[in-house]
């Protein structure tokens, strides 16, 4: 039987012959090629592609997603694998966002943490008003987002006990610190109040050096090394996010463990 | 008329390019000195160059066996630390099993301490290339005295070379 789709009128054989170069040209991969290209325009839906600051919006939403879900499944009450004292690595490793002959040392005696934000009680900070304070020691991982890691020992304040003992807002979002070398940083409070979070005074049992955050530094277990301002001269709990140095060049915020 | 506004936009054109110039060879000046490796800039000497990188103290025998490495992005490994001596003037000398393959084929070579620095687990060579490196005398203990492993060193800094 003639197929119902068969035309009337067979169109003359030469037209094959005319039309070979373009004939030629069709490609079923091109047709993938093709849809490709249309699928990756789909997945950017709603952004003008010309814009790069839409795209980097999309991501920095998709950023932001990552982060609330890692705050969804961070448990407060995990700890982070700890270390016997024979494997502090002496001295740690030096990082920052500039070359170590640029660092500008603290003089300990006239350096003071000031408090802002949701705190009931204010008053700055000596660092014999934090030595003074229990003392934790922890033996933890240091992990780099760059891939390295080192395994360190640290002792000082847990951030619990200070932010207790300041009256701070415990059920405030952030935890921000501010440094000497303009490394603005900030936590979530639920890392800030987990038992290895400490206002680090020490590295191996001895004062922690210059180039390490003398005299105060933020040493926690569950957060990456850019998460760990050094020289901390200032700390607001508060409800507006801070972001911090590497978060505001794209950095996630959370950047948990 | 015209022409004359023009000549002046076009040495204007001049100027900013010479400035950009000027700029950006301060940014590579400044590179070339500081990330990670240095050399020291010219008329310093390996000890003020170091004492600007914050020496720290560590012990001898945690060095040994330690990778040495090239101040530059691949973090190219130079070798492996082999011992620690007093020169005969009294300065350290890191001696570095240098080059080769695999570890076969290397020889070992003095460095001054002040020409190194510590990366966490690592230690570069910030002070000589591989070129000024390949000249250096293989190492011959005769003459220097050993420094015992529980002796403590001072030695300098830098942030990681990658």
């Amino acid at each position: 039987m003639k197929s119902l789709f068969r035309p009337n009128e067979i169109a003359d054989a030469s037209i094959l012959d005319d039309h070979r170069p373009l004939l030629r040209s069709l490609e079923r991969r091109g047709l993938f090629r093709g849809g490709l290209s249309l699928g990756a325009l789909a997945m950017l839906t709603g952004c003008d592609v010309k814009r790069p600051a839409s795209i980097e919006a999309a991501l920095l939403g998709i950023s932001r997603f990552n982060d609330d879900v890692q705050a969804l499944l961070f448990d407060p009450n995990k700890l982070a694998p700890t270390y016997p004292a024979s494997m502090i690595l002496r001295p740690p490793k030096f990082n920052a966002y500039y070359d170590v002959v640029d660092v500008k040392p603290v003089n300990g005696a006239t350096w003071r943490l000031e408090l802002s934000g949701r705190i009931a009680d204010k008053q700055p900070w000596t660092l014999q008003d934090l030595q003074a304070m229990p003392q934790t020691s922890i033996v933890i991982k240091h992990i780099c987002v760059e891939g390295w890691s080192y395994i360190g020992g640290w002792t000082g304040v847990r951030l619990r006990t200070f932010l207790e003992r300041v009256g701070a807002d415990l059920r405030a979002k952030y935890v921000a610190f501010k440094t000497t070398d303009n490394y603005p940083s900030s936590i979530d409070m639920a890392s800030a109040l987990h038992p290895q979070t400490l206002l680090a005074l020490q590295y191996g049992g001895e004062t922690l050096a210059d180039p390490f955050g003398y005299p105060v530094r933020l040493r926690t277990a569950v957060k990456l090394g850019y998460k760990n301002p050094k020289w901390v001269t200032a700390i607001e709990v508060t409800n507006t996010y801070p972001g911090g140095y590497w978060e505001s060049r794209g950095f996630p915020w959370f950047a948990g463990l | 008329m015209v022409c004359r506004v023009m000549n002046v936009v076009a040495s204007m054109r001049t100027l900013l390019a010479a400035g950009v110039l000027v700029a950006t060879a301060g940014v590579a000046d400044a590179q070339s000195r500081t990330p990670g490796g240095m050399p020291p800039p010219t008329g310093m000497s390996l000890a003020e160059s170091a004492a600007m990188r914050f020496p720290q103290p560590v012990r001898v025998g945690d060095l040994l066996g330690r990778e040495v490495l090239r101040p530059v992005e691949s973090q190219d490994v130079l070798g492996r630390v082999r011992s620690v001596v007093r020169g005969k003037n009294g300065d350290i000398l890191i001696v570095v099993d240098y080059g080769g393959f695999f570890g076969f084929g290397s020889r070992p070579i003095a460095v001054p301490v002040n020409a190194m620095v510590l990366l966490g687990q690592d230690m570069e060579i910030v002070a000589f290339t591989p070129e000024q490196l390949g000249k250096f005398a293989t190492f011959s203990p005769s003459g220097t005295t050993p420094v015992a492993d529980n002796a403590i060193i001072k030695v300098g800094l830098a942030k990681p070379s990658h």
